[in-house]
């Protein structure tokens, strides 16, 4: 997962939520669950003041009294952590009484610690008992006695505490697994999440891919509803796009016929004027007709330069172009051969790869005797992948010299045989306009060969 | 030799006719496809000029129809667009020839006369019977290497019967491949052009068949 994609972010965001909400609701939880424990230790432990309130009025007369009995056998036992006491208050002297699990031992009353009584009377603390146990006491005041004889008692009871942290640390380790084990569900759940949400991104990933190698047209498949204006817009704009270039194209054929054909009438009436005039217009309605050829050809390309999606079959082209040369050339009874893989691919628009073979095989078959050969292989450990295609004849050839000059525009290198003079010079500039290598040489047929080297669109 | 000439452009149809006209051809020409269509599919054409870019009905369609309908006359398409996907779709309709312009008027009449005589069964630019020898590159006839003058009916005349030397050519076919469409055509000038170029070449190479036609023949053998 890349730090900078859609799902490190998806992920990242459930994390970060996971690490904050998780301990929060921890806390949340534990702080309720300990409230609602400790309340419930202090209302067993104000029942118990009741009951023991009540018993020692029952049982006793201007003094407390007790029955022993108030209802909790711990309070028999020793350090039990469960006692109560019954002392009066303000140093006066009267009858003190205790729990039998108190024995000697005594311990702080939340009055003695300056407590104020709540709306029930009652005095809460929490102090250390005997023992050093962690004590929760309760503790209202009664009068004793009438008149002078009146005597004010503090009345309490001490339950431990130490159960309730039991419980609480129970509770707590229960609540961390839980929660751990919740994170670490969430996770899980938003990797999966992440994975199959994004499912339909890497779809149109996988989509754009083949497009951009010429696999595909347009974007295809069922996405789900949040996508779907993302491919619409997608299709949109790739449709949009082959209309430009389709548009651009149509102009160019549009401006070649509204030149070429005027050119044409004005080479032929100038050809019957045999008057320095007319040779001076003969001259330039040829350079016209070289610079409109060459001008369109350059917008042509320029049209089709970085057009994505386009792979263009190599046999395809090459057999169509061997069959529409063979009835050309039907004359000389050329052997034209194509020697090429199925399914070889052309990384590039067809218009391309037609100019760039038709010229160079029409140019075989202009000089060749009988034989004209195509041949194309894919080359192996290119990076990127790049095709080779051959277009050898047995015709005169070039001689070194000729194969050592560069290839210009117009330059014609035998005027014994009808043409421009911009063949090479077209395959040249298409060849490098589409990132590939031209090269001349000698073919072992005896004539020319030629040598294109050009990206190889994807199996 | 008959040649249809279907070109909108005015001027380049004019210079067309007269290029055709003047190599000795008979010319007929049309502005427009369905004008093209319908001469290409009435008269019988030794050959056809066809631009592709055409009002009314474009060249291919004009072409396409024409081979469906079994029309097999050698027809070069013309135009201005020369990509090869255009080249290969011309003669995937059906052309023979394919010329991209501008052109030079020597090159149309050359592959012209090759479409012609590859049309009538001949490989070379000269065709020969006998003594007599035409010269399709340059348009002339010669006699044991003299030249003939002929005017431009003789030439045509000569012309399609060495083209197609060795079978009965017969008096229908001659006016209807000698002669434009407009032409007030009567098959007794036939006649005429055969007794004056008897005058003008050994009379028994062409030989009468009585009651078929012409036949020319390199020794003139009896009918």
């Amino acid at each position: 997962m890349q730090l900078n994609s859609l799902a490190f972010r998806l992920f990242a965001t459930t994390v970060a939520w996971t690490f904050i909400v998780l301990p929060l609701a921890g806390v949340l939880i534990y702080a309720l669950y300990r409230n609602d424990t400790v309340a419930s230790h202090d209302r067993r432990l104000g029942l118990l003041l009741t009951v023991l309130q009540s018993d020692s009025i029952d049982n006793g007369g201007d003094v407390p009294g007790t029955s022993n009995d108030v209802g909790e056998p711990l309070f028999s036992v020793s350090q039990s952590g469960w006692y109560w006491q019954i002392k009066p208050l303000e140093n006066k002297p009267g009858r003190r009484l205790i729990s039998e699990s108190l024995a000697d031992d005594i311990y702080p009353l939340p009055s003695e610690l300056n407590v104020d009584p709540g709306d029930d009377e009652k005095r809460w603390a929490t102090v250390i008992g005997p023992a050093s146990q962690t004590l929760r006491v309760v503790e209202v005041m009664h009068v004793f006695g009438q008149g002078a004889e009146a005597q004010r008692y503090s009345i309490s009871v001490a339950g431990t505490l130490a159960e309730v942290e039991r419980s609480l640390g129970s509770f707590r380790a229960r609540l961390l697994q839980a929660l751990t084990l919740a994170g670490f569900g969430l996770i899980a759940v938003t990797l999966f999440q992440v994975r199959f949400g994004l499912q339909p991104l890497r779809a149109i990933e996988k989509n754009l891919s083949a497009i951009r190698t010429g696999d595909a047209q347009r974007l295809d498949g069922k996405v789900p509803a949040e996508i779907a204006p993302l491919q619409a817009e997608l299709n949109a704009l790739l449709k949009s796009n082959q209309e430009i270039v389709e548009r651009a194209r149509t102009q160019v054929g549009n401006l070649a016929h509204a030149l070429k054909t005027p050119i044409a009438v004005l080479v032929n009436e100038a050809r019957d004027d045999k008057s320095a005039f007319g040779g001076k217009v003969i001259e330039q309605t040829e350079l016209m007709r070289d610079q409109v050829t060459h001008y369109l050809n350059r917008a042509r390309m320029a049209a089709n330069v970085g057009v994505i999606g386009r792979a263009t079959d190599v046999k395809v082209v090459g057999e169509a172009l061997a069959r529409t040369l063979q009835r050309i050339y039907k004359e000389k009874r050329l052997d034209i051969s194509v020697d090429c893989p199925d399914g070889l691919r052309f990384k590039g628009e067809r218009q391309d790869l037609e100019e760039m073979l038709g010229n160079l095989m029409d140019n075989a078959c202009k000089w060749s005797i009988a034989t004209v050969r195509l041949t194309a292989r894919p080359l192996a450990d290119t990076t990127p992948a790049r095709l080779e295609l051959l277009v050898e004849d047995d015709g005169p050839g070039l001689t070194d010299e000729q194969l050592a000059a560069p290839v210009q525009r117009g330059r014609r290198l035998d005027e014994t045989q009808p043409g421009s003079g911009l063949g090479h010079s077209i395959v040249a500039d298409l060849t490098s306009a589409n990132a590939g290598t031209f090269e001349r040489g000698k073919s072992d047929l005896g004539g020319l060969k030629v040598r294109l080297i050009l990206p190889l669109a994807a199996a | 030799m008959r040649a249809l000439v279907v070109e909108d452009d005015k001027d380049l149809n004019r210079q067309l006719v007269r290029a055709l006209t003047d190599a000795g051809f008979a010319v007929d020409s049309a502005a427009d496809g369905e004008e093209g269509f319908f001469l290409g599919e009435t008269e019988p054409y030794d050959i056809v000029i066809l631009d592709i870019g055409l009002p009314k009905m474009d060249g291919l369609s004009v072409l396409e129809q024409w081979r469906r309908q079994e029309k097999k006359m050698p027809v070069i398409l013309l135009t201005a667009r020369d990509r090869w996907s255009d080249k290969v779709a011309g003669m995937d309709s059906g052309a023979d020839d394919y010329l991209a312009k501008p052109f030079h008027m020597e090159e149309l009449l050359a592959r012209i006369r090759a479409q012609v005589r590859r049309a009538s069964g001949h490989a070379k630019s000269e065709i020969e019977c006998g003594p007599l020898r035409l010269d399709t590159k340059t348009a002339r006839v010669t006699l044991d290497g003299q030249p003939i003058k002929l005017t431009s009916h003789e030439y045509r005349l000569i012309a399609y019967l060495l083209h197609h030397n060795g079978r009965v050519v017969s008096r229908t076919e001659l006016v209807e491949h000698l002669y434009e469409q407009d032409f007030d055509r009567d098959s007794n000038t036939i006649e005429v052009f055969i007794g004056r170029l008897r005058k003008k070449i050994p009379p028994e190479m062409i030989i009468t068949i009585r009651g078929l036609g012409y036949r020319l023949s390199p020794g003139g053998d009896a009918a």
